[in-house]
């Protein structure tokens, strides 16, 4: 009498879960390419820790952003987020101390509620206003940092060596991930949010406030990225930075796209975030690999993000693809 | 008879003081049935819905539920609470959406253990809930994986689950609008749909609104008609014989007073067919519609909204594809694919009543007149735009179609809504195409407005343009066109000449 709880064989679940994230083929396929083509080099322990360290930055950049894009808009400001909130860190260290790491994930949570904010009841596009915060961001941290990197001592315990091979950013990132992943999958946020993405005039008339769900986006995504934030604070040197790089914003957005949250919103989440961010670190470590000159592997990237974008696309036209 | 389950009576509703949306409208549903609710647009159906869902309040008005006087909703939550709630015409579907995640989208509340979504619990309800109401899908399937009609019947069911989980006394019998809900589908998916409705009907009682008449005449026990926000009519089918004619008359109404003849402005027919059709189809839409067009001349395609009459419209003016037939003007064959700027180099201009499509209402009445006029303005030897130009053409216009504007400058949003749809007319009069799509071309201006509007569109009739209307307004058909077809159901059912267009109106 219960459509639903056939207990299905391995093999179509098996083929249920590709369908969803046909990246993991993908993931699977570059493995066995690079693999055999440096089997030395590839599976080396070096290489194997730099994958990780590399899927750290990704995964912390992009999970927060991955809530926001659900919905069918952009956050950028996550790299605003990182470099304000680390100068904000040096310059709290002399008054705060220890605690003063805590102005990352508060930076973090201001800026998720005022985009938010602004976003809905101004009905700005987003795009374009979390990129114009980003640069606004930059410019304060230089000014407020003298215009060069400031190092900031004491944290060092974050990247202490804890397990051999494994770095423990890693190990640290676990834990939010899993949250990020229980919000997707066990809480009505995620629900809402795809609700939105997929057809906001429907949710609106499903009695859901739609406002209210879309500021708590933002929010979201500004907890994720400034928790991420204290662990990359570390993790990428545990020095405040004052300079806006191109690969830092679009390298995320890559991850997301790839993991087949499609820009349009409605489908995706974190969860697949994970699977693109680890799908574009093997993909970058192995071009990174083969010597190629680094404009190159800039150019191939660039051309990733617009395959990924086009199928992603296609797949909420109902051509099955993300 | 069955007990009454819901009534409303004496409802009034105005919109700013002025417009009077409801009448003394009073309706009432019993359990187990099919309420139809019919008029035309604008007739206060919709008005009529929102106030029973709690999206508007009444000015006036009481409500009864089981006989017990209740007061009027003032959410949708209190609606559903009191056992109402409302299938909407679009956009209701979520469709990345499982369909167990939408079903309860909204009520998960109930469904919440320590911030956790209980899931499975959900999916069971789920299943039992589609079972119950022979909705055949699976739970976990995407709303986009089903068929149209399936995911109406999904919309159905969380309505009535929307009900059950809100209602404070268990048993109440949920009373679901369901509004328009077979202008997304085709001919099968809503024979399919009905098929599972009358199944639901010992579930839930139905307030069904439609202005497609077969459709009421055939599923619906009992109907209420709506005309400009009074009701006009109510007839029990199992008590009356009743023709699909009648039940048309009852919604159009007959307005006899206002037929003027205007047989001397028609021009005399020519003999040159400007526009072809071949049984035309677009299926879905409409079937086989076929017609000669003849130099100077008008031709109507007349019935109740959802007939198909816009969409032939549409596909003659390039916004739609066709799937069958041909389609030619003069000696050219219109291909389906073609877009409306290819049909305009044809000569076929499409003139929409919407000031909101035709005008840009931020720019200048010169410019305005203008876009579609560019090749006059422009220079001969480098095409540059001559304002000076620009600006003649347009007070040209002003002052043929008396636009009460200060200048040619003057931005359209600052005019009255008639000069406004003069400026629109005016740009097709200068543009003189050899064909002219009207769609509605009076819409939402008053009777003044109007009768300037009409003398334009016979005077360019006069000059030549053949000329195709579709209209809310009966009394438009009988004034410009020629020649009207009768179109139901996609089909053309009889061609009329005005006179006996004015006589089968008025009986």
């Amino acid at each position: 009498m219960n459509h639903s709880r056939r207990n299905k064989p391995t093999l179509s679940v098996i083929k249920q879960t590709l369908k969803m994230h046909p990246v993991i083929i993908v993931f699977l396929a570059l493995l066995l390419i690079f693999g055999s083509i440096y089997p030395g080099s590839f599976f080396s322990p070096i290489n194997f820790k730099a994958i990780l360290r590399q899927f750290v930055t990704l995964t912390l950049f992009a999970l927060g952003p991955s809530f926001v894009v659900l919905t069918g808009r952009l956050d950028l400001s996550y790299v605003g987020v990182w470099m304000l909130g680390g100068v904000l860190v040096w310059l709290c260290k002399p008054v705060l101390g220890m605690f003063s790491i805590i102005m990352i994930p508060v930076t973090g949570i201001a800026t998720g509620l005022f985009i938010g904010v602004i976003q809905t009841k101004a009905k700005i596009p987003s795009f374009i206003l979390t990129l114009s915060l980003v640069v606004t961001y930059t410019g304060l941290s230089a000014l407020i940092a003298g215009g060069y990197p400031r190092a900031v001592d004491g944290y060092e315990f974050i990247t202490a060596p804890l397990i051999p091979l494994i770095p423990s950013t890693f190990i640290w990132s676990i834990p939010i991930i899993i949250a990020a992943v229980f919000l997707m999958k066990c809480t009505r946020i995620c629900v809402y949010l795809n609700a939105i993405g997929s057809n906001e005039e429907g949710a609106r008339l499903a009695g859901i406030n739609v406002d209210k769900y879309k500021i708590l986006a933002f929010m979201l995504s500004g907890v994720f990225t400034g928790i991420g934030g204290i662990i990359l604070f570390q993790h990428l040197g545990g020095s405040a930075q004052v300079e806006l790089k191109l690969n830092t914003i679009v390298w995320p957005l890559v991850a997301i796209v790839l993991g087949g949250t499609p820009l349009t919103g409605g489908s995706g989440g974190p969860q697949r975030t994970i699977l693109g961010a680890i799908t574009f670190t093997v993909f970058y470590r192995g071009l990174y690999l083969s010597a190629l000159h680094p404009t190159m592997i800039t150019l191939l990237v660039g051309i990733v993000l617009i395959v990924s974008i086009i199928i992603s696309a296609r797949g909420l036209k109902g051509v099955t693809v993300t | 008879m069955n007990d009454k389950l819901l009534e409303v009576k004496e409802v009034y509703k105005t919109f700013d003081g002025v417009v009077h949306a409801l009448k003394c409208v009073s309706i009432e549903a019993c359990e187990n049935e099919i309420v139809g609710v019919v008029g035309e647009n604008g007739a206060g159906k919709s008005t009529l819905m929102k106030i029973l869902v709690g999206v508007y309040s009444p000015d006036k008005g009481e409500m009864y539920h089981k006989g017990k006087m209740i007061p009027f909703p003032r959410t949708p939550k209190e609606a559903a609470k009191r056992g109402i709630s409302i299938v909407y015409q679009e956009n209701g579907v979520i469709p990345w959406l499982k369909v167990y995640q939408f079903l309860f989208l909204g009520h998960e509340d109930k469904y919440i253990k320590y911030m956790k979504l209980q899931t499975v619990r959900m999916k069971e309800k789920a299943c039992e809930i589609l079972e119950e109401l022979h909705v055949a899908c699976e739970v976990e399937a995407f709303m986009h994986e089903l068929p149209l009609s399936t995911q109406k019947m999904v919309e159905i069911a969380r309505a009535i689950l929307g009900v059950r989980l809100e209602s404070e006394d268990g048993d109440t019998t949920p009373i679901i609008i369901l509004d328009e809900p077979t202008a997304p589908l085709t001919d099968d998916e809503c024979k399919e749909l009905f098929r599972d409705l009358l199944k639901m009907k010992k579930n839930a009682s139905f307030i069904f609104i439609s202005h497609i008449i077969p459709e009421v005449m055939e599923f619906t026990d009992r109907v209420h008609v709506l005309r400009d926000g009074n009701l006009v009519a109510k007839y029990d089918f199992s008590k009356e014989k009743m023709t699909e004619e009648d039940l048309f008359r009852a919604i159009v109404g007959r307005k006899s007073s206002e037929y003027i003849s205007r047989s001397e402005d028609r021009g005399a027919a020519d003999e040159e067919v400007v526009l072809a059709a071949k049984n035309l189809t677009k299926s879905g839409h409409f079937y086989d519609v076929s017609f000669d067009l003849h130099k100077g001349t008008c031709i109507g395609f007349f019935g109740p909204t959802g007939s198909g009459k816009s969409k032939i419209i549409r596909t003659i003016a390039g916004l739609m594809n066709y799937d069958e037939g041909e389609l030619k003007a003069r000696d050219q064959e219109l291909k389906g694919d073609e877009l409306p700027h290819v049909r305009l180099t044809r000569g076929i201009g499409y003139f929409s009543g919407e000031t909101g499509k035709e005008l840009f209402l931020n720019w200048s009445i010169a410019k305005n007149i203008s876009i579609i006029n560019m090749e006059k303005i422009l220079g001969k030897l480098i095409p540059v735009i001559h304002f000076n130009a620009e600006r003649k053409m347009a007070e040209n216009i002003v002052q043929k179609l008396e636009i009460k504007a200060p200048s040619v400058g003057t931005d359209c949003y600052s005019l009255s809504g008639g000069n406004k749809q003069k400026v629109s007319v005016g740009k097709w009069l200068e543009r003189n195409p050899d064909i002219l799509l009207l769609d509605d071309p009076t819409i939402g201006i008053d009777v003044g407005a109007r009768e300037d509007i009409y003398e334009v569109l016979l005077e360019m009739k006069k000059k030549g343009i053949s000329m195709i209307l579709v209209s809310d307004e009966p009394k438009e058909y009988s004034i410009l066109c020629d020649k009207i077809m009768f179109v139901m159901d996609g089909r053309i059912q009889k061609v009329l000449g005005p006179e006996e267009f004015r006589k089968v109106m008025s009986t």
